[in-house]
């Protein structure tokens, strides 16, 4: 299965098997990761799941950005980085395996 | 209804030969709810001529694929493009993208994140004095006296319109009644709502609007331009109350009434009032404030294999799609640690998914976290009553009593 690598906002890092087509957020969610919120559950209605994707490279091969995402990323708890994804949008490929993410301080 | 389009159809969509408005269904939707899904991937009702879905997979497609089945005709039964109808349409909910997605994105910045953080605190402080309140008391009615009040008292401050209870009450039975059919229900929540009706036609106007709400800023935002039509404000302040003050209540009340019922559920909770939320959730699951909306095919367009008629009504059942043993595994058992945000549709999905959403789950949270942690047990103190509304699954009375920590 993908994995992806969480640095937590104590630095501290969790490598997260992901399957293909679940989300990041679903995932750490489900793993009880309390960094990342995602109180709506994916609909892009909270931004509780901010997440800043380190490597470019990485991020050319995430899902498109919609312009709701692109939107609700305005209204983060942590201001927006160019990086910045809205986790519950990053939708597990093959080609993702190894990416390495920030999560966002604080989400709420 | 003539014998060959019967026969025709037979052939396409299985017909259900029942009334989805019927009374007793409205008060107890669980076996047609089933009939529905299990009649096949859509099916056609007869008594109105109309398209019904109730599989989750297929009630997801309907709602999101707004090409094929559009917004345009109206979210209830009648097709609101037809001469002689006299609702005021919804210019965002009965509409569709791109025209939908410009009204939208305005709409978005009020209702942000950072919006609905700042109103948070208030909602909880609310709570607090309405719970200590409670717990007081003792005994009380989970609609009336929680639901109801608690909505009331910090809803109409968020959106910046004053709703007293028995106006907004008789209108939302009347609107909520007038988007199915011409019934018994319907005609006499005409009725009720008639003292009512001036206030109606007033209220949601730029007079009166309170400071620092959600309607301050739409009628702001229309000042600077940011709408692309003239009267948005108002409209959309018309359905934020619209959507957001009935649906709120509703499942404030499911909540309450789902938590008296399984008590183990309950005490998750209680040790640990951050999950309240989880339980507001999965009550939307099994109890979704709205019985229906619908779409209208466009054109002829077929879903999972059937052919649709052009131009007709589909009714997207959204109780029949949260209980789909396809999607849910137990899916009539009430498990808050499911975390079934996002996985129901008790707020839509697609284009039209619920705007008002965060607003509606930090009200609950609010709400049943400042109960949750007063309070032991919540017990049933005499048989929940469903109340009949045509488009809603609402609860009249639900006893509680309430056992003080
Ligand atoms: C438990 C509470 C709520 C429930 C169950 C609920 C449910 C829904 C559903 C199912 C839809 C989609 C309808 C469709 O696609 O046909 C919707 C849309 C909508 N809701 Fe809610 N809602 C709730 C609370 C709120 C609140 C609090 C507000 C306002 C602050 C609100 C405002 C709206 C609006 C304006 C739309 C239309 C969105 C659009 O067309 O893009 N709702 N809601």
């Amino acid at each position: 299965m993908p994995k992806v690598t969480l640095i937590n906002p104590d630095d501290s890092r969790i490598d997260l098997d992901v399957e293909v087509g679940d989300s990041i957020m679903r995932a750490a969610t489900a793993a009880g990761i309390e960094g990342i919120v995602g109180d709506c559950g994916g609909g892009m209605s909270c931004a509780t799941c901010h997440v800043v994707v380190l490597d470019d490279a990485y991020l050319a091969k995430t899902p498109e950005m919609s312009l709701t995402e692109d939107q609700m990323l305005d209204f983060t708890a942590m201001e927006r980085e160019p990086n910045s994804r809205l986790s519950c949008q990053l939708v597990m490929s093959e080609e993702m395996d190894g990416m390495v993410v920030r999560v966002a301080d604080p989400q709420l | 209804m003539s014998q060959a389009v019967m026969e025709s159809d037979r052939n396409q969509a299985p017909v259900l030969d029942i009334d989805p408005y019927d009374t007793e269904v409205l008060r107890s939707p669980y076996a047609f709810q089933e009939r529905l899904r299990e009649a096949g991937p859509i099916a056609l009702i007869p008594k109105y001529d109309v398209y019904a879905v109730g599989r989750y997979e297929e009630c997801a497609t309907v709602l999101k694929d707004h090409e094929a089945f559009t917004a345009k005709g109206g979210i209830g039964i009648q097709d609101i493009r037809q001469p002689g109808d006299f609702r005021v349409p919804n210019r965002m909910l009965e509409n569709d993208p791109p025209g939908h997605t410009e009204i939208r994105s305005v709409l978005n910045r009020y209702l942000s994140p950072i919006a609905i953080r700042k109103m948070k605190e208030k909602f909880e402080e609310r709570a607090a004095v309405l719970a200590d309140e409670l717990v007081e008391k003792g005994e009380v009615d989970g609609v009336a006296d929680i639901a109801e009040t608690y909505i009331l008292d910090v809803f109409p401050d968020a959106v910046g319109i004053d709703l007293p209870r028995p106006n907004i009450l008789a209108i939302g039975e009347m609107r909520f009644n007038q988007s199915g059919p011409q019934n018994e229900l319907y005609e006499q929540a005409m009725q009720k709502a008639q003292p009512y009706l001036d206030w109606f036609e007033h209220s949601c106007q730029r007079e009166g609007v309170r400071p620092e709400s959600i309607a301050h800023a739409l009628f702001e935002a229309e000042d600077r331009g940011e709408f692309p039509e003239a009267g948005l404000a108002s409209n959309m302040t018309r359905s934020l109350v619209g959507g957001g003050a009935d649906s709120t209540m509703a499942g404030v009340g499911h909540s309450l009434c789902k938590l008296a019922e399984n008590p183990g559920q309950y005490d998750l909770i209680h040790a640990d009032p951050k999950k309240a939320g989880l339980a507001f959730e999965e009550a939307l699951r099994l109890e979704p404030s709205f019985h229906v909306s619908y779409r209208t095919t466009y054109g002829e367009v077929e879903l999972s294999g059937v052919k649709l008629r052009p131009d007709t009504k589909v009714g997207v059942y959204f109780g029949a799609a949260n209980r789909d043993p396809r999607k849910f595994e137990n899916p009539d058992d009430f498990i808050i640690e499911r975390r079934s945000a996002g996985t129901h549709l008790g707020f839509g999905i697609g284009a039209h998914i619920c705007i008002g959403q965060m607003i509606a789950r930090a009200e609950a949270a609010a709400i049943l976290g400042a109960l949750a942690r007063r309070v032991k047990r919540i017990e049933l103190a005499g048989e929940p009553v469903y109340k009949p509304i045509n488009q809603m699954r609402m609860l009249q009375n639900l006893p509680l009593r309430l056992v003080a920590a």
